[in-house]
């Protein structure tokens, strides 16, 4: 009590002697004639900033900010307030990004406004909403995310598996024993440290005046003043060869991710090329994509097969990326959806089997000429709402690009050449060092069957042309030359234990 | 809220066309112009200028509602798919190259009451959308071979459904709920259903000649583009299409007497659901209790309702609750459904959702609360229509449903006019215990 009062104390010193955060920590984009107002107040924390035994941290406090009381108001009181609005906020938290959003017309904007910032500047904590928020994260991953969605769970067991051993590898919702560890007083020392003025920017767009900015500016200079420090860039070991992370789960089908972190960045000279290699081996969930012809449109496996080089979150429901998710350090990621388990073996082999393809011969001029075609239109797909390019635009200022996302990778698509991307690919695609998560029932006779590089015919319910079986007969017997020790087998009961 | 203030019917264009303008004076703010082709083809043209983009939706009114044969659970589904596999003139491959050589966001969804295609493009390229986009309505032609591996992506994405346990549950509450309409099938269909697939080619072909009428589809143009000139390349394209749509012979459920419950054992951990899903009248915006019904979902469950205040903030014995009261072509369900922490609180929860009935059952909605619930709906949908593409998203179902457009307007006048003795007289006619079927499923230790 007597520390709380202290910092009230604090805060009045601050409200005194107080200025906006400079101008360099606003992202806006004016839409006239746009009769709503797209708030995203960006804090540059994430999960890389969990202590370590506390990971799930600037979840939790990101979701009781969202989520929860303020000083002055009920939870259900700020529910009931937002109802006639319509409008809500929300927090989106990631390894290095938070970001509090929220969207109202024009009309409610006077008493939207005063909920959020009031969530933003004067949380509550209470131990009501504490413990409701922390239950609801636990049973997400603890029933949710381990037991009901087969294909999340095999990213992000394939996204530990690279990142083990750096401030990545957990997964931003934390671990179970990690939420547990978790107190209401954490979560409070976690939000003094890193909701500060000099630690947020500032994102308004649609149809916004200046004095709307002018008071959003004045109010989050009420945030505390201190300066925290920002964790180094993760650096995951390096390894050789292909690498099993296999999850025994009692699931009617096989969910497969694998590849491997890269060092390209969005805005990187190689970034623009490596979209264009990328969006021809794998659009996301895209006919055009060439796994996907593989795989699905010509054998029937699956649902699709996709690849990234930017990590693409809730694959299973968007269409295109979200925003936030910058990151100082990328993945190479392909992404099988669920196959019968029989047919596992086989498509992993046949995946890996385009990909030394493409590295070893590159794309042709042809495939060059329609995937720079298509992603030049595509990319306008990216962000078509004010409020998904307002989210863009912060993602540019964490990238350090100075101008439109989306006009500028249109340009610099337009302006590449076939020998850029097939020297890119040369420079940061390869096929022999892979880390391969599995989510599959059976796991140790997958085992044995990967060791002994076991030939994985497949018989087809309906008939198949000659050369597709023809191919098939070279697919099965593709080496993947898998050592034994390079295999782990987990439980599903031990993932984010 | 007014009721449009001016329609205008222009008869007698080319081919007999008809053609209607509404002006944006009710809650929809873009003007919107429908005309009605010979063959029967009524498209709704919305321009919504500046962006330099245009969505397309071909709406087909048959979906998963129309599968009224046995063995044929997931056709509509499983038809779309199809939809992708090519004409003689645009072979599977080359519509799909011209699809990325425009850089288009083209997809496809099935739902209970329809199938809906669509493409997100730049609007210059919209005659070449007409034309293949109305080649493939009248000219699809596909293999064997192809049909039957699509059977097998079709397979692979109910597989991928399957480890979701609200999927289970709500495969076992329609079997329940339903035991003569086709509402009784879940959208992609009983596996069995979609193993035979790969045999049914020839009726596939019947399938197409059934439903894939001109007569039977509604064209929405949304974006960036002069509806004349749309007009021009769909009269070109689309006229020579002959109308023929087949009414679907679907059965009519009786009027159900009992309360019905089923217990679901799920494979794998979850916590334990609990669906309670009540017979809901089919849509008709004139139905003034129909409206206010498909309000109680929000009023008696939402996040303002005093049943979420206990049960999630302040108890916090269910993960969530909500309820899903929406639009139909025939009478479907309406629910209310819950993640229950504990199972042995599932009974507590059931009781919890009876006792809020009753209540609103005897009582009279404070005039504030309904108000708010007016403004929240007017809100919400005014704050969704902020791209051609989000626009046409979510006028899709409703115009899918009555085939038109005035049905926007005309809802939220009826929501307006909705008294609280209407939302009393909702409750007491659709929330009783004779019309309820309640699932609850349980995962292992």
């Amino acid at each position: 009590m007597t520390q709380r009062f202290l910092s009230i104390i604090l805060l009045g010193l601050f409200m005194l002697s107080c200025s906006p955060p400079p101008s360099h920590h606003v992202v806006l984009l004016h839409v006239e004639d746009d009769p709503t107002i797209t708030f995203r107040i960006w804090f540059q924390v994430g999960s890389q900033c969990d202590p370590a035994g506390k990971e799930g941290l600037a979840s939790l406090t990101a979701a009781m900010i969202a989520e929860g009381a303020t000083e002055t108001r009920a939870y259900e009181d700020i529910l009931t307030e937002l109802y006639p609005l319509a409008s809500s906020y929300g927090a989106s938290v990631d390894k290095e990004m938070t970001v509090l959003s929220g969207r109202v017309h024009q009309d409610n904007l006077d008493m939207f406004y005063n909920l959020f910032l009031d969530a933003i500047l004067h949380p509550a904590f209470s131990e009501e909403d504490f413990v409701r928020i922390r239950t609801e994260m636990l049973n997400r991953l603890e029933k949710s995310l381990r037991y009901a969605n087969d294909e999340e769970l095999g990213k992000a067991v394939f996204s530990h598996f690279v990142y083990e051993g750096t401030q990545y590898a957990h997964i931003a919702e934390g671990t179970i024993s990690s939420l547990e560890n978790i107190t209401v007083e954490d979560v409070r020392r976690f939000y003094r440290a890193w909701y500060t003025r000099n630690n947020v920017v500032i994102g308004l767009g649609g149809g916004y005046n200046a004095a709307l900015l002018r008071r959003l500016e004045e109010d989050l200079a009420l945030l505390p003043e201190s300066r925290p420090t920002q964790p180094e860039a993760p650096e995951p070991a390096a390894f050789n060869g292909l690498h099993f992370r296999i999850v025994e789960k009692d699931c009617n089908a096989t969910a497969i991710s694998f590849g491997y972190p890269i060092d390209v960045l969005r805005g990187d000279d190689d970034f623009w090329a490596l979209a264009v290699f990328n969006s021809w081996f794998g659009e996301h969930r895209n006919s055009s994509s060439h796994l996907y012809q593989v795989i699905r449109e010509t054998r029937g496996m699956n649902y699709g097969d996709y690849s990234y080089i930017e990590h693409f979150a809730n694959g299973g429901s968007r269409q295109m990326p979200a925003p936030h998710y910058g990151r100082r350090q990328q993945l190479f990621e392909v992404w099988l959806r669920p196959v019968q388990h029989v047919h596992r073996h086989f498509a992993l082999r046949a995946a890996i089997r385009e990909l030394q393809s493409v590295v070893e011969n590159g794309m042709t001029q042809a495939q060059f000429d329609l995937t720079q075609r298509f992603l030049t239109t595509y990319a306008l797909h990216y962000a078509t709402s004010t409020s998904s390019r307002l989210g863009y635009a912060i993602d540019s200022r964490f990238y350090g690009i100075d101008q439109d996302y989306v006009d500028l990778f249109r340009r610099k698509i337009d302006a590449l050449t076939l020998e850029d991307v097939n020297d890119a690919i040369r420079r940061h695609i390869q096929f022999h060092d892979l880390k391969i998560a599995v989510v599959t029932s059976g796991a140790e006779q997958f085992v044995e069957e990967l060791v002994a590089d076991q030939p994985s015919p497949v018989e087809y319910d309906t008939p198949k042309p000659q050369e597709v079986l023809d191919e098939d007969l070279q697919i099965m017997v593709y080496p993947l030359n898998v050592q034994r020790a390079n295999i782990s087998v987990i439980s599903v009961d031990q993932v984010f234990e | 809220m007014r009721i449009l203030l001016h329609v205008i019917l222009l008869m007698g264009l080319a081919g007999g066309i008809v053609a209607a303008e509404t002006g944006g004076d009710g809650v929809f703010p873009y003007v919107s112009r429908t005309e009605t082709l010979a063959n029967g083809l009524t498209v709704i043209m919305i321009p919504m200028s500046g962006s330099g983009l245009m969505s397309y939706y071909s709406i087909v009114r048959t979906g998963a509602r129309d599968e009224y044969e046995a063995g044929k659970t997931g056709f509509a589904h499983f038809f779309e798919h199809m939809m992708f596999r090519g004409t003689k003139n645009y072979p599977a491959a080359k519509y799909d190259r011209m699809v990325t050589e425009m850089g288009a966001n083209a997809n496809a969804y099935t739902t209970d009451d329809y199938t809906a295609y669509h493409l997100s493009f730049a609007a210059e390229k919209l005659e070449t959308v007409v034309r293949l986009e109305s080649d493939r309505f009248q000219f699809l032609e596909y293999e064997v071979a192809a049909f039957q591996t699509e059977a097998g992506a079709v397979y692979g994405e109910y597989r991928k459904n399957r480890s979701n346990p609200w999927q289970v549950l709500f495969e076992v509450l329609l079997r329940n709920a339903f035991t003569r309409h086709t509402y009784g099938h879940t959208t992609i269909g009983f596996e069995e259903d979609i193993k035979a697939m790969p045999k049914l080619y020839d009726y596939s072909r019947e399938f197409f000649s059934r439903y894939y009428r001109p007569d039977n589809v509604v064209l929405l143009l949304v974006g960036d583009f002069e509806p004349e000139t749309a007009m021009k390349f769909i009269r070109k394209y689309y006229s020579d299409w002959q109308a023929g749509y087949q009414p679907p012979a679907i059965p009519v459920e009786a009027e159900q007497t009992g309360e019905r419950t089923a217990q679901v054992s799920y494979e794998g951990k979850t916590l334990p659901l609990l669906m309670v899903s009540y017979k809901a009248p089919a849509f008709d915006v004139s139905d003034a209790r129909m409206v206010a019904g498909s309000m109680l979902g929000e009023l008696l469950f939402g996040e303002t309702s005093a049943i979420y205040r206990k049960l999630v903030l302040k108890e916090q014995t269910v993960q969530f609750i909500s309820a899903e009261f929406g639009f139909n072509r025939d009478p479907r369900l309406w629910s209310i459904y819950a993640m229950v922490k504990d199972e042995t609180d599932i009974t507590a929860v059931r009781a919890e959702i009876d006792r809020t009935i009753d209540q609103f059952s005897r009582k009279t909605v404070d005039e504030a609360e309904l108000r708010n619930l007016k403004k929240r709906l007017r809100y919400s949908f005014l704050m969704n229509l902020d791209s051609p593409d989000a626009v046409a998203a979510n006028l899709a179902r409703l115009i899918a449903i009555t085939g038109g457009m005035d049905v926007i307007d005309n809802l939220y006048t009826a929501y307006d006019r909705v008294t609280p003795k209407n939302i009393r007289d909702a409750v007491r006619q659709y929330l009783t215990p004779e019309r309820r079927t309640i699932v609850t499923l349980t995962g292992r230790e």
